[in-house]
């Protein structure tokens, strides 16, 4: 039984330490950047290297997963400072640095980073055109968001956060679906004006510190009074809710999730978006508390709006990826919920569903988009009774539904669980309703899995197939780490004892920093105004 | 080992099974071992005055370093806690288990994905053994929520036939509502109380700072809600209804009587909780579930499918029980909230077999309409007497609980007497129906090919009437409650008996003199209330669809479309970006990185020191 058990205890995993790196955030960015460079320029005539770059795409990824793993591994989850800190002054005239580091919220991000990464590879073994340009976009994508979180500095943040919309854009309008100019046009769109809040706000913060210096600890730890924290916050939620996405400002994610190809999709459901909720964890509840406090309901009633909304737009969806899309806004709605309970046990549900939520909305998005491309059809008229002829997708299909709701044994039930046990503290209302929302995707995911797995076949549909190795296992990865986290949350150990067999157990690994994060149920005492 | 067994069975039974006779066998075999494990545990239990107690810490995260010490930590711990009352529950639901998959293997050798069907059946009763032994309310929420989903696997387990698949969307979407109001109800205690180990938990209820009575009856009434909708409770009965002729007959017998189980132990559990609220509350519950149990005895008669009556009748048998429970509790004096639980024990066996002796008698007749049944005394005797038998244990199965939990001239008295009558109608109905008269010839079905079922699938009903019957009388006796609920247990006049046995006679007499006068006119009455009955329900079906899902669902649409359309200014901008992006993927990917390098060096030497400064 002793497997099972999650413990606190500061007992190191065998193998800690024998690994160190004082570049460890630098490789997880730069070395997909150099190796998106040289797949660039690699000869590649009439595509004869196709598979040569998947390979070095794939294995790539595989080794920032190990090197990941090595991290996550030795991170001292019992420090609550920035581990794995590199600093390097860069532009000393604006007080910009290259800073990197990771605390535990930091640490859950990398690691989906890495898992969606791989997923992302995996789900791209299919692309037949241009390969080339579409894995260094792609690894380009990925360095992007591993230096936005990894990035302690506002505006290395901006800047990655920024860069990461490129190479997806490029990657929606260049191997999209038949909609994929709108589609990219309306990421552009969304995403810039998103990143333009965030410049707003990062600026403002910025001038409001001294405008001395970027770095997170002088930017996030500066006492601003409540009227500017509330502006900045203010400009950040609107930063973040066109990334997560919140509804109304989610009018990209219907037309990207649905005709960007399948690994493109996971990438942007899974890990680019989480880095809007990243974001308000950073900036508001970090930052500016006494606004957060303030704010709060108006981030619940953006939780409760977007799972309700996703829910009934789901419910009338004919088109199977656009309903996927829709369910993948859920998850990113209850992180919102966490942070808007501004209590530490919603903070600890928001820092782990951060991790759970991007798993969970990369599988639905996945898997819809995979079903669609072996069944040939994405009309939910015309796909029926499918799950006989691909049991693999079925099975996986249901996990994804149930991980959307938060059924236990998958690790959203603990983040959902601690989210709303948070929520319910401070923000009853909001929880309630995100609640009834939640019920409502219920439904939705009970008709589309009622007519597109359980239904009765149609003669008339085109012919599907099961899915491939390769889409099996990158489905089967993000289902296998949210079952994992949900069977060991504290990591399995060496029986009989409180040793830590591999994993130290994430639940245990992302707790560092979170308590410094969120005020113990009291309203901080914001600072008095300036003068 | 409780939970092991069955979950190493599941496993078992998920990767190593292929054949439906060696899947089967792989669930009775595990379902036997735990079943034995059980009754070892029970047999230790008679020996020893206290429960048999493990903690195991699944969770423990600390989120604070200050505020309130109970915030401080989040920790979630698989308390595992055997009493006597987990044993005896534990003990009905393996037998229902043992009773549908032993009959299911004679009955359900058409149905497809056989080893799917008995991996979720182990894996429920996996989820069964835990949320009876669990006493921390997350844990307990974790393994009721894993046996929710496991149920909707089951009563969707046709997958490829159009109606089940249709008509299991409810076994999802209205248990997840009510399962939403449990963790709702569990969150908002936490929320209060920094605890959910209702070991921990009980003892604050009325000191812990900040403790309102508010507080406690919205934690009360959500978790009420949670419960009454496993338990099936009228008008959450929709989900058994609407899936008992669509599932397979073994699956649907299994969701009942394991859910009525579970939800009158957890209501039992939890009872502390919402009695510490105030007594309006209580009162309010009391009074919802008597309407309950009558409005699902009525239902029950109106309509002639013979499987919906009886999923109706057990869920007024339940409803009883879960009265007695809340009633019990109520009066501080009382001790007799544990025959409410007593009584469900009874009803839990007798409805699996009512209804998978009926499910034969249908299967063999081709039907689901009593008016086309008929002569199934003669044709199929075996099935149709442990209907008999099954139904009139049904009906008498809350005897105990009314004697000692009830007096017969109270309010609730009398409404859960006419509940007693109602049922006892509608139960018996269906064995009358089935049995008398003849079996009238219709299209592409000849009445003289009709046969009693092979032997194993009639020797089941018989075996579990037999376990609801051992219950019945269990119940009856106050050593069973002793045993149960460890508490001293006053004996009641034997009148007490006689009033209630007499209630439930009443109600078989009226039904047997109606169909033996004349069963066609009865039948007749039930068909045209039942068309009444459906004609309303679709009408106001219609009406909250015409008047409430299509206009919100069709806003939602209509924003979800406007919002990225009306957007002109930012559409263009975004639509002229989009188009350079296109152009720029014509252009080769060399030239166009080596030209954003230059850009980027450009950008970051002009505002990099020296230039700007």
């Amino acid at each position: 039984m002793s497997l099972f058990l999650a413990s606190p205890s500061p007992l190191p995993a065998p193998g800690a330490g024998l690994f160190t790196s004082p570049f460890l955030l630098s490789l997880l960015i730069w070395v997909p950047v150099i190796v998106a460079v040289t797949i660039a320029f690699m000869p590649n005539p009439r595509g004869r290297y196709d598979t040569l770059i998947k390979q070095i795409a794939f294995f790539t990824n595989l080794a920032l997963l190990v090197l990941l793993f090595i991290a996550y591994n030795q991170f001292e989850s019992f420090l609550p400072t920035v581990q794995y800190e590199e600093k390097i002054s860069w532009l000393p005239a604006i007080g910009a640095t290259y800073h990197l580091g990771v605390d535990g919220p930091g640490l859950v991000m990398m690691l989906l980073s890495g898992l969606i990464g791989v997923a992302a590879v995996l789900a791209s073994l299919g692309v037949r055109e241009r390969v080339r340009a579409y894995f260094t976009l792609l690894l380009l994508t990925q360095a992007s968001i591993n230096g936005a979180i990894a990035a302690h500095d506002m505006f290395v943040f901006m800047l990655f956060w920024a860069a990461s919309i490129v190479p997806i854009a490029l990657l929606v309008s260049g191997w999209g679906g038949p909609r994929r100019g709108l589609a990219a046009s309306r990421l552009i769109g969304y995403w810039g004006i998103g990143t333009a809040f965030l410049a707003v706000g990062v600026f403002a913060l910025y001038a409001a510190a001294g405008g001395q210096s970027f770095d997170m600890e002088v930017l996030l730890k500066a006492p601003l009074n409540s009227r500017v924290q509330l502006g900045i916050s203010a400009v950040m939620i609107l930063a973040a809710a066109t990334r997560l996405p919140l509804f109304p400002l989610h009018g990209w994610v219907r037309d990207v999730l649905s005709e960007a190809p399948p690994g493109v999709t996971v990438i942007v459901a899974g890990a680019a978006t989480r880095l809007g909720a990243y974001l308000l964890l950073r900036t508001m509840v970090q930052g500016a508390p006494a606004a957060t406090h303030l704010l709060s309901p108006v981030l619940a009633a953006l939780a409760a709006l977007t799972v309700g909304y996703a829910g009934l737009a789901a419910l009338r969806a004919v088109d199977v990826r656009h309903a996927g899309a829709y369910l993948a806004m859920v998850p990113g709605a209850i992180t919102v919920l966490g942070i808007a309970a501004v209590s530490p046990l919603g903070i600890a549900g928001t820092v782990l569903s951060l991790f759970t939520g991007g798993l969970a909305a990369a599988l639905i998005a996945g898997v819809c988009a995979t079903l669609s491309e072996r069944a040939q059809s994405r009309n939910v008229l015309v796909l029926s009774g499918l799950a006989p002829r691909m049991p693999n997708i079925a099975w996986l299909m249901l996990i994804a539904a149930l991980a959307l709701l938060g059924v236990p044994i998958l690790s959203s039930y603990m983040s959902d669980v601690m989210t709303f046990f948070g929520a319910f503290k401070t923000q009853p209302i909001g929880a309630f309703a995100v609640a009834a929302g939640l019920a409502v995707s219920a439904v939705a995911l009970a008709v589309l899995l009622r007519r597109v797995l359980f239904g009765a076949p149609l003669p008339d549909s085109p012919g599907a197939s099961d899915a491939s190795l390769a889409e099996t296992w990158y489905l089967g990865l993000l289902a296998g780490a949210l079952l994992w986290v949900g069977l060991f949350p504290g990591g399995p150990k060496i029986p009989g004892t409180e040793v830590p067999l591999f994993d130290p157990g994430l639940i245990n690994q992302m707790a560092a920093g979170i308590s410094d994060m969120a005020g113990p149920y009291v309203l901080p005492t914001p600072a008095a105004p300036q003068q | 080992m409780l939970l092991i067994v069955p979950f190493a069975t599941f496993v078992l039974a998920l990767s190593s099974v292929r054949t439906r006779r060696s899947a089967s066998a792989t669930t009775m075999f595990g379902t036997f071992v735990t079943l034995a494990l059980t009754l070892l545990i029970g047999w230790a239990l008679t020996r020893k005055s206290t429960s048999y107690v493990a903690t195991y810490q699944y969770i423990n995260l600390s989120v604070a370093f200050a505020g309130p010490t109970n915030f401080q930590n989040f920790a979630i711990d698989l308390v595992i806690h055997v009493d006597h009352m987990v044993v005896a529950a534990l003990v009905a639901i393996e037998l229902c288990v043992l009773g549908a998959v032993g009959w299911h293997q004679v009955m359900g050798r058409s149905e497809p994905g056989a080893a799917r069907f008995h991996a979720v059946i182990t894996a429920l009763l996996f989820a069964s053994v835990g949320v009876l032994v669990s006493y921390d309310l997350a844990e307990l929420f974790g393994f009721w929520a894993i046996g929710g989903a496991l149920t909707f696997l089951l009563l969707a387990h046709r997958w490829g036939l159009d109606e089940p698949a249709s008509r299991a969307r409810v076994a999802l979407a209205l248990p997840f509502l009510t399962d939403l109001c449990l963790l709702c109800g569990i969150a908002w205690l936490y929320a209060r109380y920094g605890t959910q180990n209702l070991n921990t938990l009980l003892p604050i209820l009325h000191t812990n700072p900040g403790w309102t009575v508010r507080s406690l009856v919205v934690a009360s009434v959500l978790l009420m809600l949670g419960i009454a909708g496993r338990l099936a409770l009228w008008p959450f009965t929709f989900w058994i209804t609407q899936t008992a002729v669509t599932a397979p007959p073994a699956a649907s017998a299994i969701a009942q009587a394991v859910w009525s189980v579970l939800g009158i132990a957890v209501l039992y559990r939890v009872m502390p909780v919402i009695v510490a609220s105030n007594q309006q509350t209580v009162q309010v519950f009391l009074i919802a579930i008597a309407v309950a149990a009558i409005a699902a005895s009525v239902i029950a008669l109106l309509g002639n499918e013979p499987r919906r009556s009886i999923a109706l009748a057990g869920s007024t048998a339940v409803a009883i029980g879960a009265a007695v429970v809340v009633s019990g509790f109520r009066t501080q004096s009382s001790t007799f909230a544990i025959a409410g639980f007593a009584a469900v024990l009874a009803v839990a066996p007798a409805r699996t077999a009512a209804w998978l002796a009926i499910s034969s008698i249908a299967s063999a007749m081709r039907t689901d309409d009593l008016g086309e049944m008929g002569d199934a005394w003669n044709r199929m005797r075996g099935s149709a007497t442990g209907l008999a038998a099954a139904t009139a244990v049904m009906a008498l199965a809350a005897t105990g609980a009314l004697v000692y939990g009830v007096t017969s001239r109270s309010r609730l008295g009398i409404a859960l007497g006419e509940a007693v009558v109602l049922m006892s109608v509608a139960a018996l109905r269906v064995f009358l129906a089935s049995s008398l008269g003849p079996l009238e010839r219709r299209r592409a079905f000849e009445p003289d090919r009709v046969r009693e079922v092979p032997q194993a699938a009639v020797t089941w009903p018989y075996w579990l009437t037999l376990a609801g019957a051992v219950f019945l009388v269990a119940s009856l006796i106050t050593g069973w409650l002793t045993f149960l609920d460890g508490a001293k247990h006053p004996s009641s006049p034997p009148l007490a008996f006689a009033i209630w046995v007499i209630a439930a006679l009443v109600g078989i007499a009226v039904c047997a003199v109606a169909f033996i006068t004349n069963k066609d006119a009865a039948l007749g009455a039930s068909a045209r209330a039942g068309e009444w009955l459906r004609r309303g329900s679709t009408d106001g079906y219609g009406l909250v669809d015409r008047f409430l899902v299509a206009p919100i669902t069709a806003i939602t649409l209509r924003v979800g479309d406007w919002i990225p359309a009306g957007d002109s200014a930012l559409g263009r901008f975004a639509g002229a970006t989009g188009g350079l992006a296109l152009s720029a993927m014509r252009l080769p990917a060399v030239p166009v990185l080596i030209l954003v390098a230059v850009v980027l060096a450009l950008v970051v030497a002009l505002i990099g020191p020296g230039v700007i400064r």
